[in-house]
C-alpha cells in the first residue's frame, strides 16, 4: 500500500487526485478509467449527457460510490475500505445535492449544527454562532428557527449549502445543484456559488449552467459515456467545442 | 324486568380503579418493553446481521401467527418448567401470574412494533443516508438523530393504533387470574348480580379511553399529512 498521509509540508498543489477510476453497477459501466485532478482553489465543472458518469465521478470522491478500480486520493488520504480513512476525507469534502436532501425534523439552524457537534465535536453554542454567521452568508438567516418544508427550494438549497459549509470543509462537491428549481430560484443559488467560488473555495460542479461555468470555472471537463473526452478553459470549450459529442452537446442546451 | 340500577358502580368504584390502573400500567409497561425491544428486533433485521435477522424474523412469524392467549399460557405453564431444568434442580420454579403477564405482553408487543418499525425504516429517503454520509456522521449518528426520528414520526400513527389494540387486549389476563378493569367488573357483575349495568358501564369506559386514543392517532396523522403537502 501507498503512505496513506502526506505531511502538509510537502503537500502537492492537488487536493484530488482520481487516478485510473472505474466504477460498474451490474453490466453498465458507469467509470471507464478516469483520472482528474484538482488543485486547490481550483473550480472546476464537469458535463455531459445524462448516465455519462459526472454524478458518479464526484461521489466517489466522498465514498458516498465505492470505485472498483483505480486510485482517488483526497487532500493527502486514500480512499481505501478504511472507515477512519473514509471518514477524514468526507470531513474536508462538502457535498451538496441535487434534491437538497435537508433533515426535515431538523430546524434550518439544527441541520447545520448536527454534524460539527457530533463529528468535529464544537459545544453546542460555538456550532450554532458558526451556522447563523453562514446562514448569514447565503443570506437565509431569518430562517434558522423555521423547518425545511416551509422554505422555497432556493432557500432549502442555500441551507444545504450552508450546512456543507459548516464543516469547515477545504472542497465543495455540487451534483446538479439546480436541476431541481423551479427557474426563477435558479439565480439565488448560482449568485451563492459564485460568491464561493469568489472567496476561492475548491470546487467540483455537476451543472449544466453554462453562465455559471463561463463566470468562475477554471476548467471545463466533460464526460461521455463514462470516460472524459475533453477538458478546456470555458472559452475555449464553449466556442470552439472540439469532439462532435461536446459540439452536439452543446447544440442541445444552448437550444 | 328490573329497572336499571347504576348504584353498585358507584359503591365498587375503587374496585373497578385499581382494575382501570393495572390495565393502563400492563398497557404502559408493554408499550415501553415491545418499543424498545421492537426498535432493536428492527434494527437487526434492518442491518441484515447474520443468523440473528433470520432468528428474529421467525420470532417475528411465530408471534404473529398465535394468539396472544395461548402465548400467555405458554409463558405461564412451561417457562417455570424450562427454568427449573435450567437451575438443575427440576423443581418448576414459578415466576407468578404479574410478572407473567408484563414480560408475556412486552414480547408479543414487541413483534407488532418491530415490524412497523422495519416498514418504516425502509421508507427512509436515501438522501438522507447519503447526506449523513457525506457529513462523516456515525452509523449510530446517523440512525439516532436523523433515521429513527423519522421513522417514530412518519409511524407513530400506526404505532398508537397498534397500542390501542394492546389496551383491549390487556383484559386477557383474566385467563392468569389477574384483575383488570374487565376483570374487575365481571367479578363485581356476579357477585351482585348487575350484569347489564356492569357491561355496559365497563364498555362506556373503554369506548371513552380508545376513541380518544384514536382521536389522536386522526390529529397525529392529519399534521403528518399537512406537513407532507407543504
Amino acid at each position: 500500500m501507498p503512505q496513506a498521509t502526506v505531511s502538509n509540508a510537502t503537500r502537492p498543489a492537488e487536493i484530488v487526485v482520481v487516478e485510473n477510476v472505474m466504477k460498474r453497477f451490474g453490466a453498465f459501466t458507469a467509470l471507464n478509467d478516469v483520472t482528474l485532478k484538482v488543485d486547490r482553489g481550483e473550480k472546476i465543472v464537469l458535463c455531459g449527457p445524462s448516465g455519462s458518469g459526472k454524478s458518479t465521478l464526484i461521489r466517489c470522491i466522498n465514498h458516498i460510490e465505492k470505485h472498483d478500480a483505480g486510485r482517488i486520493i483526497v487532500d493527502g488520504v486514500e480512499l481505501t475500505n478504511r472507515i477512519a480513512d473514509i471518514n477524514s476525507v468526507r470531513c474536508e469534502v462538502g457535498m451538496v445535492f441535487q434534491s437538497f436532501n435537508l433533515f426535515p425534523h431538523l430546524t434550518v439552524a439544527e441541520n447545520c449544527m448536527l454534524a460539527p457537534i457530533k463529528v468535529r465535536g464544537i459545544s453546542q453554542s460555538e456550532a450554532r454562532d458558526r451556522a447563523l454567521d453562514l446562514l448569514r452568508k447565503v443570506r437565509i438567516q431569518d430562517q434558522a428557527d423555521k423547518y425545511p418544508a416551509q422554505l422555497s427550494g432556493g432557500q432549502q438549497q442555500r441551507v444545504a449549502i450552508a450546512r456543507a459549509l459548516c464543516m469547515q470543509p477545504k472542497i465543495m462537491l455540487f451534483d446538479e445543484p439546480t436541476s431541481a428549481l423551479d427557474p426563477e430560484m435558479v439565480k439565488e443559488v448560482l449568485e451563492t456559488m459564485v460568491e464561493l467560488a469568489k472567496e476561492g473555495m475548491t470546487m467540483v460542479c455537476v451543472t449544466h449552467e453554462m453562465g455559471f461555468a463561463r463566470e468562475v470555472a477554471d476548467r471545463v471537463v466533460f464526460m461521455d459515456r463514462g470516460n472524459i473526452i475533453e477538458e478546456a478553459e470555458p472559452e475555449t470549450f464553449f466556442r470552439d467545442p472540439r469532439t462532435e459529442r461536446a459540439k452536439a452537446f452543446l447544440n442541445q442546451i444552448i437550444h | 324486568m328490573n329497572a336499571l340500577d347504576f348504584s353498585i358502580v358507584a359503591q365498587s368504584w375503587p374496585y373497578l380503579w385499581s382494575g382501570l390502573l393495572f390495565s393502563l400500567s400492563l398497557t404502559a409497561a408493554a408499550f415501553a418493553i415491545g418499543m424498545i425491544l421492537g426498535t432493536c428486533l428492527a434494527l437487526a433485521q434492518h442491518f441484515e446481521i447474520p443468523l440473528v435477522a433470520q432468528i428474529i424474523r421467525g420470532y417475528v412469524a411465530i408471534i404473529r401467527s398465535i394468539p396472544l392467549i395461548l402465548v400467555l399460557f405458554w409463558f405461564f405453564f412451561l417457562v417455570p418448567i424450562v427454568l427449573g431444568h435450567l437451575s438443575g434442580n427440576g423443581r418448576p420454579i414459578p415466576i407468578g401470574a404479574t410478572y407473567t403477564a408484563f414480560i408475556t405482553f412486552g414480547l408479543f408487543e414487541a413483534a407488532y412494533y418491530s415490524e412497523i418499525i422495519r416498514v418504516g425504516l425502509r421508507a427512509v429517503n436515501k438522501g438522507q443516508f447519503e447526506a449523513c454520509q457525506a457529513l462523516a456522521l456515525s452509523t449510530y449518528d446517523t440512525y439516532r438523530h436523523i433515521v429513527l426520528p423519522q421513522v417514530l414520526r412518519v409511524a407513530s400513527p400506526i404505532i398508537l393504533s397498534q397500542t390501542i389494540i394492546l389496551f383491549q387486549d390487556t383484559s386477557l389476563v383474566y385467563v392468569l387470574s389477574l384483575t383488570d378493569l374487565l376483570g374487575a367488573a365481571s367479578k363485581l357483575a356476579q357477585l351482585n348480580g348487575r350484569l347489564v349495568e356492569m357491561y355496559l358501564v365497563i364498555a362506556v369506559a373503554y369506548l371513552v379511553i380508545s376513541s380518544a386514543a384514536s382521536q389522536c392517532v386522526a390529529t397525529l396523522r392529519k399534521r403528518y399529512a399537512a406537513a407532507a403537502a407543504r
